[in-house]
């Protein structure tokens, strides 16, 4: 899968499942803002990542997760071969 | 009339929150779907006999230990709980040899050492481990099965030291060391039964909230937990009744929490798809012996049997060849006299053995179904008498249960024993919180930290905590 199908993918669940307008992502917005998440949604946002990528985000990484580019990066890393 | 409170379900949480905030003033109803309280701690009678379900024994209850303060607290310290033998408060066969719990920290990594000399040093550290827990940051993610390699060369004392925690579920890749270690660091301090059973904590509870003006009903199914405006506002039993309050709190298992809430602005389909996603632990068989008068000397432990050294097995193979591969034997505390009159024996059972049954309920099974209850109880037996030689001569009824029955019982997804599946790898996911998306639902119970007396006790009252901090 590459880069763009990653962004393209990952932004239209995000934009589902979170009920925001695509619009509103950009690379270097903060996700937590912009999907507006509280303890509980951020563990659906790791879920969704899961379920969809079969990546599992260990809490210790999950600092580095903080923008929508650092997702995309995380999972274009993370990615099963 | 509308509560402030409405709590659902009458296990031990859920009682433990409706005491407590009825106690401090708030009106409580409580809503359960059995004809009597209890949950996990409900108790039947046959005869004139009383026959515990999910309740076996407890951990720290001494004064000072942790479960004191907060069954002090509680109410329940003038129960009459019954100390098991500080010599071994539970003895392990495995593969024909047998060791020894003693308790105390110190007591227990001495003991061991005993038959594992050159594992003292790694005993030591383990109980040090286990005497000042680490927080769930620092633990969560390891696995018990890891820990216990990375430290003990003796596989025999791997299996050892694991063989008590078949009351969890033993899977080396998920069981985390956070839960291994609360529930162990609990009974190593002291371990103690209830004599009368379970039941009595119910009834304590029970009597505290109707004191304090609270209510429990039974036979109130909830179908539907009402939205308005991003709140709950109404619980819609099965049998019409419609209750009115400020704050619900569901001792349900959170993925049923959440099917009764049909239309929501809160609960997003993705936490609905998660939570139903989730694995829970499994299920477990248990005999209950009654005993011919004056034949069996009460013993004061547990005993845990294993016939291969393959404690750290999936449950799958639970039923090899000949028979059952693992039992739990406890016995009930004698009214009077030096003999006990009950025995349980408790083996997991996976579901795949139940799915058959599973459109069935209560008192509808077939012939097959009782020839595999009847089956499994004498292989408990048989594995029984390896330790209680002629046990199978002084049975004079078997009261059996099975997953199914749990599940009919307690309302617990494929009749789980436990709830939800803690993974380390996968804490978050498998954790959770009282809070919920809609703010005025909490959650408590045995699926969202630490299962058992102990963590449904400190889950409760942290539910508990978050109500209060509403203001009401």
């Amino acid at each position: 899968m590459s880069r763009n199908e990653i962004i393209e993918q990952v932004n239209g669940l995000l934009s589902e499942e979170f009920e925001i307008e695509q619009s509103e992502f950009t690379p270097d917005s903060s996700l937590k803002e912009t999907l507006q998440l509280d303890s509980i949604n951020l563990v659906d946002l790791i879920a969704l990542v899961q379920m969809t990528y079969q990546i599992t985000i260990p809490v210790e990484e999950l600092h580095k997760i903080q923008t929508f580019n650092d997702l995309y990066n995380y999972i274009e890393e993370h990615l099963p071969a | 009339m509308k509560y402030d409170v409405i709590v659902i379900g009458s296990g031990f949480g859920g009682l433990i929150c409706a005491r407590q905030l009825a106690l401090s003033g708030l009106s409580v109803l409580v809503l359960e779907r059995e004809s009597q309280p209890g949950g996990c701690l409900q108790c039947y009678r046959r005869g004139n006999q009383t026959f515990d379900t999910g309740f076996h024994y407890v951990g720290g209850l001494a004064e000072g230990q942790k479960l004191h303060e907060v069954f002090d607290s509680l109410g329940l310290m003038h129960l009459p709980w019954h100390r098991l033998s500080a010599d071994g408060f539970d003895q392990v066969t495995i593969a024909g040899e047998k060791f020894v719990y003693a308790e105390g920290f110190d007591r227990f990594a001495d003991t061991l050492a005993g038959y594992f000399p050159e594992e003292r040093d790694a005993l030591r550290a383990y109980v040090q481990l286990l005497s000042d827990l680490p927080p769930l940051e620092q633990s969560g993610g390891i696995s018990a099965y890891g820990y216990l390699c990375s430290k003990f060369r003796s596989p025999l004392l791997i299996d050892v030291l694991a063989a008590t925690s078949m009351k969890m579920e033993l899977r080396r890749e998920s069981l985390p060391l956070f839960t291994f270690a609360h529930v162990n660091s609990s009974f190593i301090q002291s371990s103690w039964r209830l004599r009368g059973g379970g039941e009595r904590i119910v009834r304590s509870l029970v009597e505290d909230i109707v004191g304090a003006g609270g209510e429990v009903v039974c036979m109130a199914e909830v179908g539907e937990l009402m939205e308005h405006e991003g709140r709950i506002v109404a619980a819609r039993c099965n049998n019409g009744e419609v209750y009115e309050a400020d704050i619900f709190i569901s001792d349900v298992h959170p993925a049923l929490t959440l099917n009764w809430i049909h239309e929501s602005t809160r609960i997003k389909p993705l936490l609905r798809r998660r939570v139903a996603a989730l694995e829970n632990t499994g299920g477990m068989f248990t005999a209950s012996l009654v005993l011919k008068p004056d034949t069996l000397p009460y013993f004061n432990h547990n005993k845990y049997i294993f016939r291969k050294a393959n404690v750290w097995d999936e449950p799958m193979p639970t039923l090899c060849e000949e028979g059952v591969d693992r039992v739990m034997v406890g016995c009930q505390v004698p009214q009077e006299g030096t003999f006990t009159q009950q025995v349980d024996l408790i083996t997991p059972l996976p579901w795949e053995m139940c799915r058959i049954w599973q459109e069935t309920s209560v008192g509808h099974r077939d012939e097959d179904y009782r020839q595999m209850k009847h089956n499994l109880a004498q292989a408990c037996i048989r594995l029984a008498e390896t330790e209680l030689p002629g046990l199978g001569k002084m049975v004079e009824h078997i009261y059996t249960s099975t997953p199914l029955t749990w599940r009919d019982y307690t309302c617990s997804p494929n009749g789980s024993a436990f709830g939800i599946r803690k993974d380390c790898r996968q804490l978050l996911l498998t954790m959770f919180s009282p809070r919920t998306p809609v703010s005025n639902l909490l959650l408590t119970g045995q699926s969202l930290m630490v299962h058992g007396l102990e963590g449904v006790a400190m889950t409760a009252l942290q539910t508990t905590r978050e109500v209060l901090a509403m203001n009401l």
